[in-house]
């Protein structure tokens, strides 16, 4: 069986991974920063399930905490999605810039 | 695993119990009679009693320590809902709701203490996490209160994804190919590049989650846009029991490679103790200025993970009930004051003298002067240090920090005792938030003079049962 | 049994003080209590030096090593002496002084009283640190709440300066907790650390907890918080502060630092001597050319301290016993000049020597006590002074553990001249001379306030004449310190 090494695909989930730091850090929109989160979650699975079946094949540790990590993001997101439809009602915006009333 | 159950469930019958019923003094009993129920549920685990036996397959370990934090946090929470409850109120109209968050917080609380496997552990924070941003917003009018919570969802949920990496990496170093944490010891494990990347991975986002630096920077800004009462609960219990957590996770799963990361630990520590202290001194508003202070006594905890012996073990307990406690009655009085700046305070000894006379206890505490918990637990922290035998710069250091801390904890109390103003609080207190506040100055001052009393006492009976 | 009376007697009656709500009840419940507690003391000093009554031993803190454990011996026994009688004298000094809320300053007074008794009667290092810090907190209060127009900032100035010292000195106590071999804060496990630490740990270690009692003393150069803490108090508590508080520096030498450490100490004997004269002559200048009598008697105070720390290093017989006495004299000799200072602010508002003049003639009472002593203070023969410098002077000549004993003594020599010449022209510049428009209307001194001096007057020349009991009290307690100070 001819298969993809696993540095290849640890290097999708990193390239992910930093992919969606990048967008965290530099996107002003909400939405979007919250895809950036969403990007990092989904970077950490590759990762869970690629360990997973190159190293442990007869075990399913990592698929599971996989499943765990996606019912929490989807948690995390839906409370995310609550507080920027509050944000917007108070300023009609979804750009963070907008929201400056605290400074360091 | 009482603790679990009971506050998993007591959540969901708070969550109802604002359907039937509106007095939100009915409310408010429902809660405190769960938090009693939760405290003697704990302390039944203590000793042994069990609810129901589930076999958890080791991913949790009720242990002392564990448990002993539990007890702490949930003692905590009690005392914090009966002085601060009534000003929950204020907050917005669903009362029932808050309370049911905080109820599942400490469920998240409890996995943080007696985790045994990382998915445990990531678990718990999230199920602390998760129930905080929502607390951290919940004055949905208010601007400030909205933007905390975004900032404090996006820097979580971004330390949560390097706890996630730092998770995968350990999980690709282990050879077993599970995640429970004794299975990181060397021996079962090999420090490899990938371990160290893992390990490095899990310190920076739980010195996140405990807000140390260089890491803290959102802590001032959701501290401060918080509703004042959620502050208190996240600065005191949440924090003190995620280190608890944090304590754990290094002791269990990465003590015997200590002398490779605990340089990273001294550096964070002095760090986190540099920035909170002098930071501190700049701050106008006292609830601001307890964001920083926070900090600082962060700094003083994580002397206890450089450390990790018996005594700093004991000494994180003493550290957790020491700081939540006099943290939370400076808190209930801040709430009830109408000017949060330190001239807010000024002259409210005059007005208010017991509000005064038990807050000057709680902040001479926080400061580690003798008499108050705050004393041993800072004793306890600097010993356990001075224990390894190295490190003694640090300890050096940190005492010059706590000396610095004196400044802006004393300007409270030059602030009630010694300047003129009148110093008002919104409502005049009532008798029982003056009693309440007495027993909590007297608590600290019984942990300053005889730490024992909490330590020796508790730890005989769990031992003996 | 004695000790522990000595701590519980302030301390109770201090808490009760609280809940007075008159001036006159508070200021009488605070005689009251100062008086049991010298009583008890004199009690103390009568009993056999071997009675259990002098010490006390009560399990505190068993897993962390440390034990209620209090005693007196004769070191502590004369510091305690001087804290009972000085407190009583104070309150009687000070009876006619107005304070708002007097109920809260008598009450803080006492607690004071209790955290100094409780420093000078442990046995135990950490229940010596507990009590080190307790007897800060209410002079902090006292200081901030009564004190003078810049008080607030001059208090925290001072508490910083003490707190860093003692976080310091609880550093270096738990240092040595962890090298004692029993893991015990006694004061005979810390005694017995000598042979058990390396001579280069000693000599940091040192360091540790000397800038503790440094700063409390005070030694030049940590000494600037002091005349402006003096300057900013109520007179009352610059009593205690000047009389008993920098004792516990000197103290605390003598019974914490040159007997655990003393190759340490030995090590940096000269370092510390320099210092201390460097002070001596630097504050004798400074109060020449002082014309407010608060800031003059501060700095010769510094003077005074920085000749027993001297004493301390010169590692003599004759030096030790010096200290002791003159730990005793100093504070009682500085309690006098600060009632009569007290005495002349009241009557005419002013502490400037420039603005008096000619009280001798208006006042002859007080001028008669004055000069007493101040001549006490710059310890010319027949007052106690003049038996505790000239043993320590003897002393540092003698001694053997420096080879700069000469230069030492006689650049200590000058300070004690420059403390004639400051002394004597603040007597001239008060009393003789011309009368002027203020001092007019000035009134001979009144019945408190001629008992409290009077007393000191007593106690000054009967000392001076005869320092025997005083001798006898500190002797074997200066010896046994000297055996465990022994360096070679």
């Amino acid at each position: 069986m001819n298969q993809i090494p696993l540095s290849h695909i640890l290097f999708v989930s990193t390239a992910l991974f930093f992919i969606g730091m990048y967008g965290l850090f530099t996107r002003r929109n909400m939405i979007t920063m919250l895809m950036a989160v969403e990007l990092i979650l989904n970077s950490v699975n590759i990762n869970f399930i690629a360990f997973n079946k190159y190293l442990y094949p007869e075990k399913l540790e990592g698929v599971f905490f996989s499943l765990f990590i996606i019912a929490i993001a989807a948690a995390e997101a839906a409370v995310a999605i609550a507080i920027i439809i509050n944000l917007y009602r108070n300023l009609h915006s979804i750009d963070v810039e907008a929201a400056d009333e605290m400074k360091f | 695993m009482n603790a679990i159950l009971l506050s998993a469930v007591w959540g969901i019958v708070m969550m109802f119990s604002g359907i039937f019923t509106t007095s939100k003094t009915a409310i408010r009993n429902v809660a405190v009679v769960g938090l009693v129920l939760l405290v003697l549920g704990n302390y039944a685990d203590m000793i042994g009693y069990h609810l129901m036996t589930v076999n958890v397959h080791k991913m949790l370990y009720f242990d002392t320590f564990g448990l002993l934090g539990n007890l702490i946090a949930f003692g905590s929470t009690l005392l914090y809902v009966l002085l601060s409850g009534r000003d929950m109120e204020k907050v917005g109209h669903h009362l029932a709701e808050y309370f049911a968050l905080i109820f599942f917080v400490l469920c998240g609380v409890a996995i943080v203490t007696t985790f045994n496997t990382l998915l445990m552990l990531f678990l718990g924070i999230e199920i602390i996490s998760i129930p905080l941003y929502i607390l951290t917003g919940a004055d949905k009018r208010n601007l400030k209160s909205n933007e905390a919570s975004l900032k404090y969802f996006l820097m979580g949920a971004f330390s949560t994804g390097l706890m996630l990496l730092g998770i995968a990496f350990l999980y690709g170093a282990t050879q077993t190919g599970t995640f429970f944490i004794d299975d990181l010891w060397s021996g079962k494990t090999a420090v490899t590049p990938l371990f160290m990347a893992g390990l490095l991975l899990l310190l920076v986002s739980m010195a996140f989650k405990v807000s140390a630096a260089p890491f803290h920077f959102w802590t001032p800004d959701v501290y401060d846009g918080a509703p004042t009462v959620f502050t208190s609960f996240m600065a005191t219990i949440v924090k003190v029991s995620i280190f608890v957590g944090f304590i754990r996770l290094f002791d269990e799963a990465f003590g015997d490679s200590q002398e490779k990361w605990q340089v990273f630990v001294a550096i964070i520590a002095a760090a986190t103790l540099f920035i909170g202290n002098v930071t501190a001194v700049f701050q106008q508003s006292v609830k601001r200025m307890l964001a920083y202070s926070s900090i600082a006594q962060a700094g003083f905890m994580l002397l206890a993970l450089l450390a990790l012996n018996g005594v700093a073990k004991e000494g994180i307990i003493l550290y957790a009930a020491a700081y939540s406690i006099a943290t939370i009655g400076i808190f209930a009085v801040l709430i009830r004051m109408k000017d949060y700046t330190f001239e807010g305070f000024n002259g409210l000894a005059r007005q208010q003298p017991v509000l005064a006379a038990t807050c000057t206890i709680f902040l001479l505490s926080l400061a580690g002067i003798p008499l108050t918990g705050g004393f041993f637990a800072k004793y306890y922290m600097l010993s356990s240090v001075v224990a390894t035998g190295h490190y003694l710069w640090l300890v050096i250091f940190a005492v010059l920090c706590a000396a610095v801390s004196v400044y802006y904890y004393f300007r409270v109390i030059q602030a009630m005792y010694f300047k003129d103003g009148d110093g008002a609080t919104e409502a005049e207190p009532g008798l029982g938030f003056k009693g309440l506040l007495v027993v909590l100055a007297v608590i600290v001052v019984v942990l300053g003079v005889w730490p024992q009393s909490l330590l020796g006492q508790l730890s005989r009976l769990i031992y003996t049962w | 049994m004695i000790p522990v009376l000595l701590i519980v007697i302030p301390l109770v009656s201090g808490l009760l003080g609280f809940f007075l709500r008159s001036e006159k009840t508070a200021r009488g419940w605070a005689l009251l209590s100062s008086l049991v507690t010298l009583a008890v003391t004199l009690w103390g000093v009568g009993v056999d030096k071997t009675s259990p009554l002098l010490q006390a031993n009560v399990e505190w803190l068993p897993d962390l090593g440390s034990r209620f454990a209090v005693g007196l011996d004769g070191l502590s026994l004369i510091l305690s002496l001087l804290t009972a009688v000085s407190f009583p004298l104070i309150f009687i000094a000070t009876w006619r002084d107005q304070y708002k809320r007097a109920w809260n300053f008598y009450a803080l007074m006492l607690l004071s009283q209790a955290g100094l008794l409780g420093v000078f009667v442990a046995t135990d290092a950490l229940l010596f640190y507990f009590f080190w810090e307790l007897a800060l907190i209410p002079v902090y209060f006292l200081c901030s709440q009564w004190g003078g127009e810049r008080r607030i900032a001059a208090t925290f100035k001072f508490f910083v300066y003490t707190f860093v010292g003692s976080l310091l000195m609880l550093v270096g106590i738990i240092w040595l907790y962890f090298h004692t071999p029993d893991h015990s804060f006694s004061m005979e496990s810390f005694y017995k650390l000598r042979s058990t630490i390396s001579n280069s740990d000693q000599t940091w270690v040192f360091w540790l907890l000397f800038v503790a009692f440094a700063i409390k003393m005070p030694i030049w150069p940590l000494h600037t918080w002091q005349p402006d803490t003096y300057e900013q108090s109520p007179t009352a508590t610059t009593m205690v502060l000047s009389a008993i508080m920098v004792k516990m520096g000197v103290f605390g030498v003598i019974r914490w630092l040159a007997p655990v450490l003393p190759i340490g100490t030995w090590a940096w004997g000269d370092t510390v001597s320099v210092a201390c004269i460097i002070g001596m002559v630097y504050a004798s200048l400074i109060a020449m050319k002082q014309d407010d009598l608060k800031r003059l008697v501060a700095y010769s105070s510094i003077a005074h301290v920085g000749l027993m720390a001297l004493a301390i290093f010169a590692t003599d017989q004759s030096g030790m016993q010096g200290v002791m006495i003159q730990m005793f004299n100093h504070g009682i000799n500085i309690l006098g000049m600060w009632i009569v200072v007290d005495l002349i602010e009241r009557q005419f508002g002013t502490r400037k020597i420039s603005q008096l003049g000619g009280l001798a003639t208006k006042a002859p009472g007080l001028a008669i006590l004055l000069v007493i002593v101040a001549l006490a203070n710059v310890a010319l023969p027949l007052t106690n002074a003049f038996v505790g410098e000239f043993l320590l002077f003897s002393g540092v000549f003698t001694s053997t553990a420096t080879q700069y004993n000469v230069v030492f003594t006689a650049v200590a020599m000058l300070s004690v001249i420059l403390s004639a010449v400051y002394t004597l022209k603040m007597i001239q510049g008060v009393f003789y001379g011309k009368t002027n428009a203020l001092t007019e209307k000035a009134v001979d001194i009144r019945l408190n306030e001629k008992v409290a001096l009077g007393v000191i007057v007593v106690m000054i020349v009967f000392i001076g004449v005869y320092p025997k009991p005083v001798l006898e009290l500190t002797k074997d307690a200066a010896d046994f310190i000297l055996t465990k100070m022994n360096y070679k």
